[in-house]
């Protein structure tokens, strides 16, 4: 279970703050969504559940199973089943995409203290997750990233999830540069990873991917501060009226 | 009218350790004749020093404080498994071998058996019967060449001549493997004598290696004259690997005949102070040259190079790729000269000089020159210097790579696109551990 915790963030070299006493709860087994309005904190808040350098958090905890994960390097919370899916994944040229890929399963692996894939059971499980997701193997010997399409991108995340099996899934902004086609893709291999041990936070501006990913909670997010939970209507009302009505309490 | 020049102590005291070597360095009395010119030449040339253009950022009298005795014996006993110890991962590569250690040819460690279409044979031997005509390409200093050479000229004991017979294409690498070993310090001076006749294609390897527990003092000087035939390949790669202490001073003198390909690459890990010159003239038309190199320094390590490409006749490509991490107070010096001649229309010339700091003290020097006397030529260069990137750091920890191995990782695909300009697979494999090794990773199995 993810419990964030009266949780307030500051940027390192700024005084602004920016999430300002954000509370949410994320059981098991579910998929909680969060909306909101541009700058209302959401990729904060994916940052600092990913431990990114340059936030402050001046206040609140951020609990994982019942462990705060506050103190923990990103590797570390990597290791505990943390995953954030970018909204912009990194390039990294001179990297082959198999070599990345096996060196952060065998990273996490070992600190799980379990035993490290052999390079054939290595490609074959890439091979096999892959192809869900229209990943073929000459395209994991390509540098990570380098040169592929937005689409292309969004699927390498989701097969690292895929590999990585996480039990925290944070997606930010999954759904932002994917055409139609490359959203069912993505979505389908999200939802194949929807299990009893598995929590999902996802984070969009737009409903339209919870018509994909349905969600159980959805978490209205404006100036900091979570300030409103409903069901997946709450998305579609969002759709309707925008965000207008939290903005302007937020002002 | 009398000039009186001020030498340093150790400028002396090379003067000194000449004459006490001189009788037992290898040569007939015309190659005597050339060391003690050129011993005369560096007696007026000094040790280079920051006030020379050339030598600016690489003071080599401020580094060379004191002088040690030529090798001009070898008595050290190595075996085969010492010399694949020191081989590391170059160990692993299928190559024909001619071994010298501490500048001195050792037939029991070397390989040439099968080498077809090579002539394989040694400078040391070739110095005690040269003849007056033979000096002028065994045993002269180049044309132009610069205190560091003559000094070579004056010291040198061994090394390899290698002829590759035209139209022969040699498969295997050729390993001329220098190996540093034994207890007491020395300088070691050799000479490499390359020609590959027309037509013909080889890879050549001078590998410097050292004997773990060798002493970390040393000095070496090393040249290799390098003569490239019509429509011929070679693909050359120097590699330095050390412990950290050493003084390298190579050079490389190159001319490319019509249609020549070269393609040299320059490898240093571990050096103490070094400097690497590379003089390429292009002297026949359809010359490709590829010139590259990768280099890794930390603690208060200096690496040099320094490259002089001739674009003497017209129609010829260059293209210079360098790229080096530097660590603690590490330094790096890049200085890449490109002459285009009046007459070397249709020139096209690329040059990149790319520097990683891994730490605030870390220093890189990069000094690219491009002279170009002709109206109709593509020549580009480039240089930068960068940090890892901190997003890209914190994208591959957040997959669950630790921080040492993800900068590891990152500093593998900086060095990694340099190195993929050495096509021999295994070779390119070795420079690769090499620079892992550097990182402190094990080579991938």
């Amino acid at each position: 279970m993810l419990e964030i915790k009266n949780l307030h963030v500051k940027l390192e070299d700024e005084d602004r703050e920016i999430l300002k006493g954000l509370s949410l709860t994320v059981p098991k087994g579910e998929v909680h969504a969060i909306m909101g309005p541009n700058g209302s904190g959401k990729s904060t808040l994916a940052y600092v559940l990913a431990g990114r350098d340059g936030y402050e958090v001046t206040d609140g905890d951020i609990l994982w199973n019942g462990e705060s994960i506050l103190d923990m390097e990103p590797d570390e919370r990597a290791a505990k089943g943390v995953f954030l899916a970018f909204q912009y994944p990194m390039e990294i040229p001179g990297v082959a995409g198999l070599t990345f890929l096996r060196t952060a399963l065998n990273s996490i692996r070992k600190k799980r203290g379990e035993a490290e894939l052999t390079t054939p059971a290595f490609l074959k499980l890439a091979k096999e997750k892959g192809a869900k997701l229209n990943i073929d193997i000459e395209m994991l010997k390509r540098p990570v990233n380098v040169g592929f399409s937005g689409g292309e991108k969004k699927r390498s995340e989701i097969l690292q999830m895929g590999l990585l099996e996480p039990t925290l899934c944070v997606l930010d902004e999954t759904d932002s540069g994917l055409d139609i086609d490359a959203l069912r893709i993505v979505s389908e291999g999200v939802n194949a990873l929807r299990s009893p041990d598995r929590a999902f936070l996802v984070i969009t501006h737009y409903q339209r991917l919870l018509n994909y990913i349905v969600p159980d909670k959805v978490h209205v997010l404006a100036d900091g501060r979570i300030q409103k939970t409903g069901g997946k209507e709450l998305a579609l009302e969002l759709e309707k009226s925008g965000y207008a009505e939290y903005s302007n309490k937020a002002a | 009218m009398n000039v009186a020049v001020m030498k340093t102590k150790a400028e002396q005291a090379i003067s000194e350790s000449f004459e006490a070597a001189a009788a037992k360095l290898p040569g007939s009395a015309p190659v005597k004749a050339r060391r003690a010119e050129a011993i005369g030449t560096f007696g007026g040339l000094g040790l280079p020093h920051r006030r020379i253009e050339e030598w600016k950022y690489t003071d080599l009298r401020a580094n060379l404080k004191e002088v040690l005795p030529a090798a001009v014996e070898d008595k050290t006993p190595l075996s085969i498994g010492e010399l694949i110890v020191a081989l590391g991962p170059l160990a692993h590569v299928d190559a024909h071998r001619i071994v010298f250690v501490n500048g001195h040819h050792r037939a029991d460690l070397s390989d040439i058996a099968d080498a077809k279409g090579l002539a394989i044979s040694t400078i040391g031997k070739a110095l005690q019967s040269a003849s007056e005509e033979a000096v002028a390409s065994l045993a002269s200093t180049p044309a132009g060449g610069d205190a560091v050479e003559a000094l070579n000229t004056a010291f040198m004991t061994d090394g390899a001549i290698v002829d590759v017979t035209k139209g022969a294409s040699i498969a295997k690498p050729l390993l001329i493997v220098f190996v540093r070993a034994g207890s007491e310090a020395n300088a070691v001076t050799v000479r490499n004598l390359i020609t590959v006749g027309e037509g013909a294609s080889a890879t050549i390897v001078e590998a410097n290696v050292v004997l773990p527990g060798a002493v970390r003092d040393a000095h070496l000087n090393v040249l290799a004259e390098v003569s490239v035939g019509k429509g011929a390949t070679l693909n050359h790669v120097r590699s330095a690997v050390d412990e950290g202490k050493s003084l390298h001073l190579s050079n490389c003198e190159v001319t490319m005949a019509v249609d020549a390909t070269y393609r040299g690459f320059q490898f240093s890990s571990n050096l103490g102070f070094a400097r690497h010159g590379a003089n390429i003239l292009f002297d026949g038309e359809g010359g490709k040259l590829d010139l590259s190199g990768a280099y890794l320094a930390r603690g208060s390590e200096h690496v040099d190079n320094t490259l002089v490409v001739d674009h003497a006749v017209p129609h010829c490509e260059s293209r210079e790729l360098f790229k080096g991490v530097l660590d603690g107070h590490g330094r790096g010096v890049f200085q890449g000269k490109v002459i285009v001649r009046p007459d070397a229309q249709k020139t096209d010339g690329k040059q990149m000089s790319q520097a990683l700091m891994l730490s605030e003290d870390a220093e890189f020097d990069s000094k690219p020159e491009l002279e170009i006397y002709a109206d109709d030529v593509v020549c580009g260069h480039g240089t930068t210097s960068a940090e890892l990137d901190s997003d890209l750091l914190f994208y591959c920890r957040s997959r669950g790579i630790p921080e040492k191995e993800a900068r590891a990782l990152m500093i593998e695909s900086f060095i990694g696109e340099a190195l993929d300009k050495v096509e021999h697979e295994g070779l390119r494999e070795a420079l690769a551990s090499y620079a892992m090794q550097w990182l402190g990773r094990s080579p991938r199995g």
